[in-house]
Order: structure tokens, then C-alpha cells, then sequence
């Protein structure tokens, strides 16, 4: 702009002017991508999204007014978290849903409270043509004869428009006036989350990663909310420079519990994305997830209470497996068999909820077990007589996992030299060595 | 002139005398031990501060010595065993009563992602006491953790080596625990209050039936023989079938 190119300057021309210009072609298929985003996101505002394409999105308030606080309020909210989305755009409100088009487009924006036929009635002859089947030829037509404000069309006779092949302007006028009805079809948002975000240069800092994926997840949000639904897990999937020849790295992010709290999302993502190797720059990133679940939005307390104290079990499960790996975070169990290095499990972190009980206990041993198992036993020298406080304890078994497994001990509480208590045994196979089982501390 | 008292008994609890044990604000979580409670500020593990468990070895009755606080948790809390230096065993702690679905094991690479786990753990306010073993920390980050466990308000116990007595540290309470007959030796390195001479001895519970068996009133040591014993007591035996030329199996007794 600053060098004298303008709107409606042919390809050449601008080249002309400014050589450095770089010029992008237009991909209609990714605006109506962006449209459906922002149609799924805007279902956090009301459950009556309309597309209008190519660049409109219809949002229906009346019902949901109150809630939001008035259009002044709705208003800045939609303006405010549309940019966090990443778009800019332009917002009318109207009666009827040509006339917000038209508004939107080409009105001023400062004529909120006055009656909507006088604000359209200002707006230029060209709005006509926005969203309507009115051609050039009518505009040309009307233009020849000296009309410049849609005020002056509408008060022109309707049968010599009628009669000069203008009917879809009437029809338009219509419609936009409120005159006749106007139905739109209802948009419903898509089943799968799915949204591609490209970065505008090629990045491997993972904080310009961590933006964009901000923005990608203000898009789940919006989808989120609009089917008042929560997810477990989102797949977010980064594909690298072109020339690069590195296959995309598709990150699952699990949340714990189900959840459609961005900040913890946000949280979980950047710990992932923190201990991703990047073989190459970013060139775009995709944010894919399916499987909404309801869920409610949690009841909050009328006095700020308890809530604040009790943490969150999951999302700490959930953010330490992120930075330190699943293998990393675990809980115990019991398992039942006699050999001890054999008797015990690793589990998952139970998910909060509903707690469910075992139906039948894992049987423990008769015997005391030492709170410490060594990972391996140590062999040791054979123990004093006298040190040896309580046993033995004989433990057989294991034959059907081959030799290897198949244990035979004899098990003795024994007090070491410093006067700690240890599990030794003495195997009962041929070289009868002893070893360090555990500490009982 | 003698301070007025009006002034002085509203303030008692916000000033702490040298020669006499600090009361402070929270009271503190009974350790389960009323011998340990009796010589701590508070008459428990201070609840919301780090807490320094020093041992000569692992293995020495620290795990025995917080079995009641990892006994305690309620379901939807954790208790974090982070950077445990070997297994915690899990037949044993379940015979002590440890709920094993709140006890929540990490194991970390590095001692800086030990103290990163602990600070989330600290921060998330999920967990009713967190445990961390670090070998080697400086000030500074003692020091963080300290603070953590302050705004968390949830019990912070690093277990570090006995080398780290001579360092400065910025736990509320250090104990250094030696091995003893018949449960676990205490010395109380620091503490609000005045320096206790003589060190703790605590019994702790044996896990199995009878007392234990290096207790004071423990039977003498047993004298079984090195040899196997012809009669074992107790013993778990599950042994092949001797090899035989019919088939053997669930249908041996049909045949």
C-alpha cells in the first residue's frame, strides 16, 4: 500500500510498482476451512450458526442475549477471543441476516440503536450484490440511473424494476428489509475436531510451536463447548518443511480426565512439545480429536471454598508423564505368587472417578515382606548362626517359567552388622550361596 | 518493668523462646510414633515445610518410620514416592495398610527432574505428603523446595544421605536416623526448640505375628541350623509331578 499498490491493480502492474512484492495465490478451499473453524467455534456462543460463504459466518443471538450480557458486552467477548483464534473480523448486528452481512461489510458500525431500515438505507449501491444473486448488469443498471444508496433503490417503483429484469434486486431488498423471510440452514459442527494451522516462516523454537498450538486449541475450545462435551486425549501432529524429507511427528496429548479446560491442555502440551526433538523446522501444525464425551460444566462453589485446596489428582499424573514419560509414573500392586521378586506389579495411575473395588483381594503373604526389595539379590557371605532371628521361610516355585524363574529359597530375617533387619535366603540348589534380599525398614 | 501482660499472652504463640519448643500456627501431622510427636514443634510432622530425613544407608527404617503418613492418604490424593533409590515392595507396604492406588511412584533420571517432579507435585496440591530422595542438592534449590511446600501447604520429606548433616539446610526440622535394635534411632539435627542431648529410640511395628524379633522382648535369635531344617514351618512349595509314563494331567482320575 505504502508504494501505490491498491486493491483492483492488475498482477503486472503491482509488479511494476513494487518488484520486491510477493504474491500469494488464493486458495479458496483453505477460507472455507477457516470458515468452518470459526463456525465450530463460534457454537461457545449460540447453538445457531449459519455459514454464508465465502466469508461470512451467521450467528443467531436473540436467545442468548441475556446471558451474555447485552450486544455491547457479546460483542467484545466474540471480538476479543476471535483474535485469539488467530482471524480478524468485522461485526454487525441486524435484525435480518442479510442486512448484519451487508453491515458488517460496508456499514460504520456506529448505528447500533437505530431503526434498521434507516441503516441500510445509507449503505452504497455495490452492498447489493454482497450475498444475493444480484448481478452487474444490475448494478449497471442502476447506476446509469443516478441511484447511489440502497435508500434510493428501495423507494423506486418495484414493477418497473420487476419489468427492467431486476426482480432479484427487490428480492434482495426484501429479504434484507425483513419484508419476506429469510431461512438459512442450521450449520452443525464436525463430528472429528480437525484444524491445520500453517506457521507463517518454518519454526523449530518450540515457543512458536506452543503459540500456534494456543491458537489451535481456542478452536477445540469453541468445539468443545458448543457440544458442551469434554476430551481425554488430542492428537496434535507437526509436519516439517517440504524440502526437509522428515516424515510428520504426531504427538498424543492425554489429559488425565476428561476435560475441556484449555489452560490445562495448554500446560500438557507444553511439556510435550518441550521434550520433542525437532529434526527439522515446522511447517505447519494440525490439531486433530475425536470422541467427545458430555460433560457437564462443573458446578461452581458459591463460596470459594474447598476447591482451591484439593488439586487436581489427574493432572498431575498427567503432567509428570508428559516431561518424564509413562514409564516413569506408576503405582504398585500386588501379585500373587509365591516367588517375591515375582509378586508385584506395576499399574496405571487410577483415573479418578467412581472408585471401584477389587472384587476379590489379592492374597498376601502369611509371612512378614521387607518394605525395601532389592531390584537383584546380592550374594553375601554366609551370616553368623546368630544373626539369623526368625526363619526359615521356605519358598519353592516357579518351575513352569523354566529354570531361569524356578526359585528355591529358604528365607531368614537376619540383622545386618549395623543393626538393620534384612531378608536373606540361602538357596537350597547346589552351591547353596546366600544372598541379600531386602531391607524390612 | 515488667511487660504488660495484656500485651505479651495474645502474642505468645508469634514469638518462640529459645529454651522451649515453637508452637506453631498449624499444629503439626502426628508421625504415628507418640514418643517422635512428644519431641516435635507442633506434636507432628510440620505440614506445611521441608522436612529433612538424613540416613546413613537406604533402608535404615525410614519407610517404616512414614508408613503411618502413607497410610493416611484419602482416596483422590496421592502420597509421591519420587526418585525412590530401590523398590518399594509392595506385598509389605499393603500388610501395612498402604491404599498402593494413591501411592504414586515416580522414578526420574536426573536429580533435576526429581525436584522438577517434586515442585509439580508441590504445586498441583493433589498430594497429602510428598517424598523425594535427592543425593545432591545445593541451597538454592532446598531452598525453592522449601518455599513450594510452603505455598502448597503439603509436607515436603527429602531423604538425603548422612553426608549432607554438615551442610546448611533450610528445612524446618532435621532428623538423622541410625540403624537400632528393635526399630530406628533418631537424632534431631534441628528443630524449633532447644537441642535434644539424647537421641530417640523408636520401636517400630513388625509387620508379621509376635513382636519383633529383634525387639527387646524378642525370643532369642533362632537357632536354626545353617542346615535345612526337616520340618520348615511355614513355606509355600509347588513342585512338578514326579514324571510319569501315563499322561498325566486333570484326567489321571477319570482313567
Amino acid at each position: 500500500m505504502a508504494c501505490g499498490v491498491e486493491p483492483g491493480l492488475g498482477r503486472a502492474s503491482a509488479l511494476a510498482i513494487a518488484p520486491e512484492l510477493c504474491l500469494v495465490d488464493r486458495a479458496p478451499s483453505l477460507e472455507h476451512a477457516a470458515l468452518i473453524d470459526i463456525a465450530s467455534w463460534a457454537g461457545r456462543f449460540t447453538p445457531a450458526v449459519s455459514l454464508d460463504p465465502p466469508n461470512t459466518v451467521l450467528l443467531e443471538v436473540e436467545a442468548c442475549l441475556r446471558l451474555f450480557g447485552g450486544l455491547a458486552p457479546l460483542g467484545r467477548q466474540i471480538t476479543r477471543q476471535i483474535e485469539e483464534l488467530g482471524f480478524h473480523a468485522r461485526l454487525a448486528f441486524a435484525q435480518t441476516a442479510l442486512a448484519a452481512r451487508w453491515l458488517a461489510r460496508f456499514g460504520t458500525g456506529d448505528d447500533v440503536g437505530k431503526p434498521l431500515a434507516e441503516r441500510l438505507d445509507r449503505l452504497p449501491l455495490r452492498a447489493l450484490a454482497e450475498g444475493t444473486p444480484v448481478g452487474s448488469d444490475n448494478l449497471d443498471l442502476l447506476t446509469g440511473t443516478g441511484h447511489a444508496t440502497l435508500g434510493e433503490v428501495r423507494r423506486l417503483p418495484r414493477h418497473g424494476l420487476a419489468r427492467r429484469h431486476a426482480q432479484a434486486v427487490t428480492d434482495a431488498i426484501d429479504r434484507a428489509y425483513g419484508h419476506v423471510p429469510d431461512p438459512r440452514s442450521w450449520f452443525s459442527p464436525p463430528e472429528r475436531y480437525l484444524s491445520r494451522l500453517p506457521l507463517p516462516t518454518p519454526s523449530g523454537q518450540a515457543d512458536t510451536l506452543l503459540f500456534a498450538t494456543r491458537r489451535l486449541l481456542a478452536g477445540l475450545a469453541g468445539w468443545l463447548d458448543a457440544r458442551q462435551a469434554g476430551v481425554e486425549r488430542f492428537t496434535l501432529v507437526l509436519e516439517f518443511e517440504r524440502n526437509s524429507q522428515v516424515p510428520e511427528t504426531s504427538v498424543e496429548i492425554v489429559l488425565g480426565v476428561l476435560s475441556r479446560d484449555m489452560v490445562r491442555c495448554q500446560l500438557l502440551a507444553r511439556e510435550h512439545l518441550n521434550r520433542l526433538p525437532l529434526p527439522a523446522a515446522v511447517d505447519a501444525l494440525r490439531l486433530a480429536a475425536d470422541l467427545p464425551c458430555p460433560l457437564a460444566p462443573s458446578a461452581g462453589e458459591l463460596f470459594e471454598g474447598d476447591d482451591e485446596h484439593r488439586g487436581d489428582a489427574g493432572l498431575l499424573v498427567a503432567t509428570l508423564r508428559a516431561r518424564l514419560g509413562d514409564q516413569a509414573v506408576r503405582c504398585l500392586t500386588p501379585h500373587p505368587d509365591h516367588r517375591p521378586e515375582k509378586a508385584w506389579r506395576w499399574i496405571e495411575p487410577p483415573v479418578p472417578g467412581p472408585v471401584h473395588t477389587r472384587s476379590t483381594p489379592i492374597p498376601l503373604p502369611p509371612s512378614p515382606r521387607p518394605l525395601w526389595l532389592l531390584p537383584e539379590p546380592r550374594a553375601i557371605p554366609a551370616p553368623q548362626p546368630w544373626s539369623l532371628l526368625a526363619g526359615p521361610e521356605r519358598i519353592e516355585s516357579g518351575w513352569w517359567d523354566g529354570p531361569e524363574a524356578t526359585v528355591g529359597r529358604d528365607y531368614f530375617v537376619a540383622r545386618t552388622q549395623d543393626g538393620c533387619l534384612a531378608w536373606v535366603f540361602r538357596e537350597r540348589g547346589a552351591p547353596h550361596g546366600w544372598y541379600l534380599h531386602g531391607y524390612f525398614a | 518493668m515488667a511487660a504488660p501482660a495484656s500485651v505479651a499472652s495474645p502474642l505468645d504463640h508469634l514469638v518462640w523462646r529459645g529454651d522451649q519448643l515453637a508452637t506453631p500456627v498449624l499444629p503439626g501431622r502426628p508421625t504415628g510414633h507418640a514418643a517422635l510427636d512428644a519431641a516435635l514443634p507442633g506434636g507432628g510432622w510440620p505440614p506445611a515445610a521441608l522436612t529433612e530425613l538424613l540416613l546413613p544407608r537406604n533402608g535404615v527404617g525410614e519407610l517404616g518410620l512414614l508408613l503411618p503418613q502413607l497410610a493416611a492418604v484419602p482416596s483422590g490424593r496421592w502420597a509421591a514416592c519420587i526418585a525412590p533409590p530401590g523398590l518399594p515392595y509392595a506385598p509389605a507396604l499393603a500388610a501395612a495398610g498402604v491404599p498402593l492406588d494413591r501411592l504414586l511412584i515416580v522414578q526420574a533420571e536426573s536429580s533435576a527432574h526429581a525436584r522438577w517432579a517434586a515442585r509439580q507435585a508441590l504445586d498441583s496440591r493433589s498430594c497429602e505428603v510428598v517424598l523425594l530422595w535427592l543425593a545432591e542438592a545445593d541451597m538454592g534449590a532446598l531452598r525453592r523446595l522449601q518455599l513450594a511446600a510452603e505455598e502448597s501447604g503439603t509436607p515436603l520429606i527429602l531423604l538425603r544421605p548422612e553426608s549432607a548433616a554438615h551442610q546448611p539446610s533450610p528445612a524446618v526440622l532435621r532428623l538423622a536416623l541410625t540403624p537400632c535394635r528393635g526399630g530406628v534411632g533418631i537424632r534431631i539435627l534441628k528443630r524449633r526448640g532447644p537441642q535434644l542431648a539424647a537421641a530417640l529410640a523408636l520401636q517400630l511395628p513388625w509387620p508379621g505375628e509376635g513382636s519383633r524379633p529383634d525387639g527387646d522382648t524378642a525370643p532369642s535369635p533362632a537357632t536354626a541350623a545353617l542346615q535345612p531344617p526337616s520340618s520348615p514351618g511355614k513355606h509355600a512349595l509347588v513342585r512338578p509331578l514326579p514324571a510319569r509314563s501315563t499322561p498325566s494331567g486333570l484326567h489321571t482320575r477319570a482313567q
